[in-house]
């Protein structure tokens, strides 16, 4: 799996990911993707249209993120996932507790 | 050609090291890709297999690296079979329950991931330790996906 954060806009970070995240891969993106919640950051978005295949634990540090973005209220989005990981979502009824846009772009002013 | 039957198991001994992990998805998702399941079916097992191997990595074995899993597949015309043996801390398999899932919490979904994948999953613990997760998967059994 290959990482990397982009602000943006002002305030806006992008954290973009390459391959699959799985139990091997998930405590890197816990590392980069917690410190975005922080003082000043307006929102957090995760890229995951380069993920292939995400586990539970790749789960688990998302719904991480989302409840440190509510904590911080901060808005947390994940955007492009491919129908393979939003079906992992989907049968963990977590669709609709994310905000998920098809693309990037659907997100930024 | 749809396979049929594969005259034996196939076992797959591999490292308690998450990074391996990777080639036990590669192996479920050709197997039963062969085997002509339909491709979220396919998704479901790799995600299952992969899922236990994780719950056994973090729980059985408390994430070392240094321990083993065997995993067996038996191809059979009308099921496919997939036994994951660990000799770590055996647990009471009775109290092995997926998380609430109106719950929005870290954790706990690989076992809801496991029992919505297969058919049947049972787990034993043998007299000479650890646990075996033996999963089944009908063939040519026409489903109805979860809404």
């Amino acid at each position: 799996m290959k990482l990397s954060v982009q602000e943006k806009q002002p305030m806006v970070y992008m954290v973009a990911i390459e391959g699959e995240v799985d139990m091997s891969s998930s405590p890197e993106l816990r590392a980069h993707l917690a410190p975005l919640f922080r003082k000043g950051t307006s929102h957090v978005i995760v890229e995951l249209s380069g993920v292939p295949y995400i586990d539970s634990s790749g789960i688990a540090t998302l719904i991480e993120g989302l409840q440190l973005s509510r904590k911080s209220s901060i808005r947390f989005t994940l955007a492009g996932a491919r129908p393979s990981v939003e079906a992992v979502f989907e049968l963990a009824y977590l669709k609709g507790v994310f905000e998920m846009v098809p693309r990037i772009e659907d997100c930024l002013l | 050609m749809e396979l049929k039957q594969i005259s034996g198991p196939i076992t797959l001994d591999i490292p308690t090291d998450p990074a391996a992990l990777f080639l036990v998805r590669f192996l479920v998702e050709r197997l039963t890709q062969r085997l002509e399941f339909p491709q979220d079916q396919v998704d479901r097992m790799v995600l299952a297999v992969d899922e236990a191997c994780t719950n056994i990595i973090r729980h059985a074995y408390g994430s070392s690296l240094n321990e083993r899993i065997i995993l067996t597949f038996i191809v059979e015309p009308d099921q496919v079979e997939f036994r994951i043996r660990d000799f770590g801390l055996q647990a009471n398999p009775e109290n092995f329950k997926p998380r609430d899932l109106a719950e929005v919490q870290p954790g706990g979904l690989g076992l809801h991931f496991i029992r919505s994948a297969m058919d049947q999953v049972r787990y034993e613990t043998p007299p000479d330790g650890g646990t075996l997760l033996t999963m089944l998967k009908f063939r040519n059994r026409k489903e109805v996906s979860d809404p």
